[in-house]
């Protein structure tokens, strides 16, 4: 029973972890139905400026967090000013292709800038673990999760009711309608990219807190596409709802399968087979927008 | 002095050739005569870099049906050679079967299990289906790795070298026509099947799979089809890759690898026979003049720099020029080679 | 517009093929002065980039320093053929294939996927090679790959030795519960624990494996916990080893446990990621000596260092290449004067053959300047250096608390379920 607690605790924990990477992604596919594949490179480059400016610049946390969070919207801009705006109205597998460039080219950028390839940042909440009853949470995780929600709240809200968040959905159905309204569609473009990298930032900082700085951020964000696929492609409440469940089946199904199975490691596959099950089930997520085609 | 403006055909088979015109001919023919003399001129190293692009461009023209001709984005293709590699692995190390019955398992079993994974394309398309075959590739790759009395688990699996009859290809040159062998004949292949009923109901598909079903096509049989055709060529690449590396280790077969797959096809052209041709040489080429030469030679010579600058400068050289190409020339080389061609053919009205 | 853009792409099609020809043209240089060539590859970018971009510096310094200062190998300068290999099997294959074309006399490479990758083309051509970082896999049955260091079983089983003499004080058997990277830097260990553990006298009481990625592993710790071991062996890296030792922390089990860790995780990065309080007490093993030891090779690296890659003092893979790097210059001193230099000229399969078995089959008590284990060769093993040194974490400081322990050597190819 205590395992059991533990489990729910601890994969809602690291669940939330997640989510929080994932609706990076989902920022970017709502606006504008691009699949972000530099998501991973987006969270090391964050992680590693965060890196730069408190602890090679020594800022205080006050000054250093401020510039992260410019840098990152200014990541966003450029990115998509310079790759993706050239490419607009191009065929979708391009502007795939074009964010796999971007990839290979932020990680280009960070290995020249950070040759050191693994590095801490200062721990930023205390050690000791929260208990509840049997099981115990470390503060990171409770802390991380916090910080998940109010992004989640934040962003729902931006896209409910800010004029901005309204064309961006729209402009994600229809650009051509859109632009006949006369919404600079390219603008919207770029504040979605601008949105993406903050969120990625968030990710970044919070997860490196956790393991460190190393390049398995990259297929931490990796991880974020399981979590979008079982929440939708381009719902918010589906990712922040699916990385838990994500989570919970990685630790009920690690804790529980592997006496059982013998092959250790199962957790990690656990994630992928869900994904192949719900697309056979639900192809269009939990709380994906379904598709209907006329010819 | 007379120059044809643009080719005219006056019978069906004229129309019908896939080498048209005398100029095609003569280059293909020193092309053809070019490349089997190859060993003669090229050393270990070049042969290597030519052998690496052959088995690519099977495992190229395999994922360009699946994506490029039916439009089935798949994102495993590295786990669907994995499949190949290990088949033939195990069959002519574990159970000393010879080289031509592993070759033809290992394409046959990518192929089923690339049938299996296909399933879910019957529901979903696009970014959907490219997650699912994700997915695909994380789960063989797993399955690989744990088990391990079959497969040699982490610790890897030997694989002895390729050998016909009492022939072994023993070393670089001898695998260079293996490999190319089998690529032409793949080439010739997809050539056709994309002229054929089977290679126009897949374009249907890709174009509008709606509107294909509505005409009277199977969509379900095209697609596990294509996911077959595809999931196969994988499959023989994985095949010869595992006999030309000589060990096998799970950790070869990334999702890199396979993103870099569609990256090729799509900066050659999608839906064309020559796109992964260019898309294969160009990025291959592209790796190995980074490695061997840009690299150590900034290393060299820019001491003064930060030392993460050579080996950061690679990657980003790297996806700037796919960046840029993107810009340039979205549809890929093989219509710019195609523009090039039509300019050639109406010269002097090539407007 | 139409115009521009396709003289632009023409020309960047121009450049990109010039660039391809390149090498022709450099091929037909003039004639060399007498130099003693080696490769070397390194996975300096791409998923490994965090070991092998410092590793690959490490043994660029290195020759720097030998052909600035020692003059060479036996006074003949080395030209150092360095690669990286993006940690991409079919790179490394074409890189091999370059050292062999160019005529290196031997090659080298950083981690063991890569050599993995490579092995067979050299065995094929006999071309030898060195593994820093090395698994069974690449030298049971020895051929022409040798190990550098002790693998990643061997420091399990030198660890377990250490810890059954001086810290298990009970009379019944230790259990000992294993947490493995999903790789074969993970299960190099749990494959010699397998073929050992009887012998040393303790229980495997579970097998747990994370990805290098891990955020969480409350749940297998959970698990792990329950069963109640008396050892945590971890072998992986430096970050998920920081997350797993913070999560025993959360729940309680370590301190409590004795926890160990292989060589590739007990770094200073683990002490950073997981905060000293925490890894407070944490055992590993290590096959070189730390920064600022008191060994005489010491001052002259850390010089170097400083000079040409000042960001990587301290990093311990650092000293690895290092010494790798001197461990070739010593097998090529060794060589030349056995054989001399002429019959090395060359660089084919002749001078591969008479390095082999005149050059690295003869190494003997050579000490690195004490940078790590003694070099010896075997007949019959081919790991070069076969002893790692016990440290444990003090006051967050990586600190040596035993001598040179050897590591047995294991006839893995003798038990059915490692394979042929």
């Amino acid at each position: 029973m205590a395992e059991l607690l533990q489990y729910l605790i601890s994969g809602l924990a690291v669940g939330m972890i997640y989510a929080l990477i994932a609706l990076g992604f989902v920022v970017v596919w709502k606006s504008s139905s691009v699949a972000n594949l530099a998501l991973g490179q987006l969270v090391l480059f964050s992680a590693w400026f965060t890196y730069g400016m408190l602890v090679q610049a020594n800022f205080p946390l006050w000054l250093a967090f401020p510039l992260v969070i410019l840098f990152s919207l200014a990541l966003g801009w450029v990115i998509e000013r310079l790759a993706l705006r050239p490419l607009i109205a191009q065929p979708i597998l391009s502007l795939i292709t074009i964010t796999l460039g971007v990839a290979y080219f932020i990680e280009g950028v960070v290995t020249l800038i950070w040759p050191k390839s693994v590095a801490a940042l200062p721990r930023f909440f205390p050690t000791q673990p929260i208990r509840i009853g049997p099981a115990v949470v470390s503060q990171e995780y409770v802390w991380v999760a916090g910080i998940s929600l109010i992004v989640f709240v934040l962003l729902t809200l931006f896209f409910r009711y800010h004029r901005m968040g309204i064309a961006m959905r729209a402009t994600a159905d229809d650009q051509l309608a859109v632009q006949a309204c006369g919404i600079p569609v390219t603008r919207i473009f770029s504040r979605s990219w601008m949105f993406a990298c903050l969120v990625a930032a968030i990710g970044g900082i919070l997860v490196s807190s956790i393991g460190g700085i190393t390049y398995g951020l990259v297929e931490t964000g990796l991880k974020a596409f399981s979590v979008v696929i079982l929440g939708g492609l381009d719902s918010f409440i589906g990712a922040i709802i699916a990385g838990p469940i994500i989570g919970l089946c990685e630790n009920l199904g690690g804790g529980y399968l592997t006496p059982i199975i013998g092959w250790a490691g199962v957790k990690d596959i656990i994630p992928f087979i869900i994904i192949i099950i719900v697309m056979i089930i639900k192809p269009y997520g939990l709380f994906g927008e379904v598709r209907i085609e006329r010819i | 002095m007379t120059l044809p403006s643009g080719t005219r055909n006056y019978t069906y088979a004229q129309d019908m050739a896939i080498l048209r015109t005398k100029t095609q001919w003569v280059l293909m023919a020193v092309f053809l005569v070019l490349l089997l003399t190859a060993p003669l001129y090229l050393g270990n190293y070049l042969l290597s870099v030519a052998n690496l692009i052959g088995i690519t461009l099977i495992a190229a023209t395999g994922l360009n049906i699946l994506t490029g001709y039916c439009g089935q984005l798949s994102v495993g293709h590295a786990g669907f050679i994995a499949v190949g590699a290990y088949t033939s692995a195990v069959l002519t190390n574990r159970l000393e079967l010879p080289f031509l019955v592993g070759l033809i398992c290992a394409g046959l079993m990518a192929g089923l299990v690339g049938l299996i994974f296909g399933i879910p394309s019957i529901r979903v398309k696009g970014f959907y289906l490219a997650i699912t075959t994700i997915a695909a590739q994380f789960i063989i790759i797993w399955v690989i790795n744990h088990w391990s009395s079959v497969t040699g688990g982490f610790v890897g699996i030997p694989v002895p070298e390729a050998s016909i009859g009492g022939f072994t290809f023993r070393g670089e040159a001898s695998q260079f026509y293996l490999i190319f062998g089998i690529v032409m004949l793949v080439i010739f292949f997809a050539k056709n099947l994309a002229r054929t009923r089977v290679g126009r109901a897949f374009i249907a598909i890709r174009d509008n799979d709606l509107a294909a079903q509505v005409m009277g096509i199977n969509i379900f049989y095209y697609k596990l089809l294509a996911f077959f055709i595809g999931c196969f060529l994988a499959g023989i690449a994985g095949s010869l890759m595992a006999h030309w590396i000589g060990f096998m280790n799970a950790e070869h077969f990334s999702l890199t690898e396979s993103i870099l797959y569609i990256g090729m096809i799509i900066i050659g052209g999608l839906g064309t026979t020559l796109g992964p041709i260019f898309g294969v040489v160009f990025i291959r080429l592209l790796q190995q003049v980074l490695t061997v030469m840009v690299v150590p030679s900034l290393e060299s010579t820019f001491t003064a720099l930060p030392s993460g600058f050579a080996t950061g400068v690679a990657p980003m050289l790297f996806g700037l020029i796919i960046v840029l190409f993107l810009i340039l020339e979205p549809r890929g080389l093989a219509h710019r080679w195609s523009l090039f061609k039509s300019a050639y053919r109406l010269w002097p009205f090539s407007y | 517009m139409k115009n521009r853009k396709f003289v632009i792409f023409a020309g960047l099609i121009c450049l990109a093929l010039m660039v391809a020809l390149l090498p022709l043209g450099s091929a037909c240089g003039p004639e060399e002065a007498k130099t003693l060539k080696i490769g070397i590859t390194t996975p300096s970018s791409g998923k490994a980039a965090e070991k092998g971009a410092p590793m690959g510096n490490a043994n660029r310094d290195a020759i720097e320093y030998v052909n600035a200062e020692l003059g060479g190998a036996a006074g003949y300068p080395i030209e150092l053929m360095w690669l990286d290999n993006g940690y991409d099997a079919a790179k490394v294959v074409t890189n091999v294939n370059r050292f062999m074309d160019e005529g290196c006399l031997m090659f080298a490479t950083a981690s063991s996927a890569m050599m993995s990758a490579s092995m067979e083309i050299a065995n094929r051509a006999e071309f030898p090679g060195l593994a820093s970082f090395t698994a069974p896999s690449l030298y049971r049955p020895p051929k022409h790959i040798y190990g550098q260091m002790p693998d990643y079983g061997d420091d399990a089983l030198a660890f377990a030795s250490y810890f059954m003499d001086n810290i298990w004080q009970e009379s019944r058997k230790p259990k000992f519960a294993l947490h493995l990277l999903n790789n074969p830097t993970g299960y190099g260990a749990r494959d010699a624990f397998k073929a050992k553990a009887d012998e040393l006298g303790i229980e495997i009481i579970s097998v747990d494996e994370h990805a290098a990625t891990t955020t969480s592993e409350m749940e297998s710790l959970t698990r792990i916990k329950a069963s109640n071991p008396d050892v945590l062996y971890i072998s992986s890296t430096p970050a998920p080893t920081a997350v797993i030792i913070k999560n025993a922390y959360d729940l309680g089990l370590y301190p409590g446990v004795t926890i160990g860790l292989g060589h590739a995780g007990i770094t200073k990065a683990l002490v950073d990621i997981a905060g000293a309080d925490i890894v407070e007490g944490v055992y590993g093993v290590f096959p070189t000596v730390n920064w600022g030891d008191d060994v005489p090779g010491m001052a002259k690296m850390t010089e170097y260092c400083r000079n040409l890659h000042p960001e990587d003092e301290g990093n311990m893979d650092y000293i690895t290449s290092w010494a790798q790097s001197l461990i070739m210059v010593e097998i090529l001193r060794v060589a030349v004067g056995n054989v001399g230099y002429d019959a090395l000229a060359k660089g084919d399969v002749d001078a591969w053959r008479a390095l082999e078995t005149q050059g690295i089959q003869k190494l003997k008590d050579y000490d690195v300047g004490g940078l790590h284990g003694p070099v010896n060769y075997t007949a019959g093993d081919n790991r070069l250096s076969k002893s790692v040194r016990v440290f444990q974490i003090q006051n967050g400081v990586i600190t040596p608390i035993s001598g040179w322990v050897e590591a047995p050597v294991v006839k893995y190819e003798d038990f059915d379920w490692f394979g042929k």
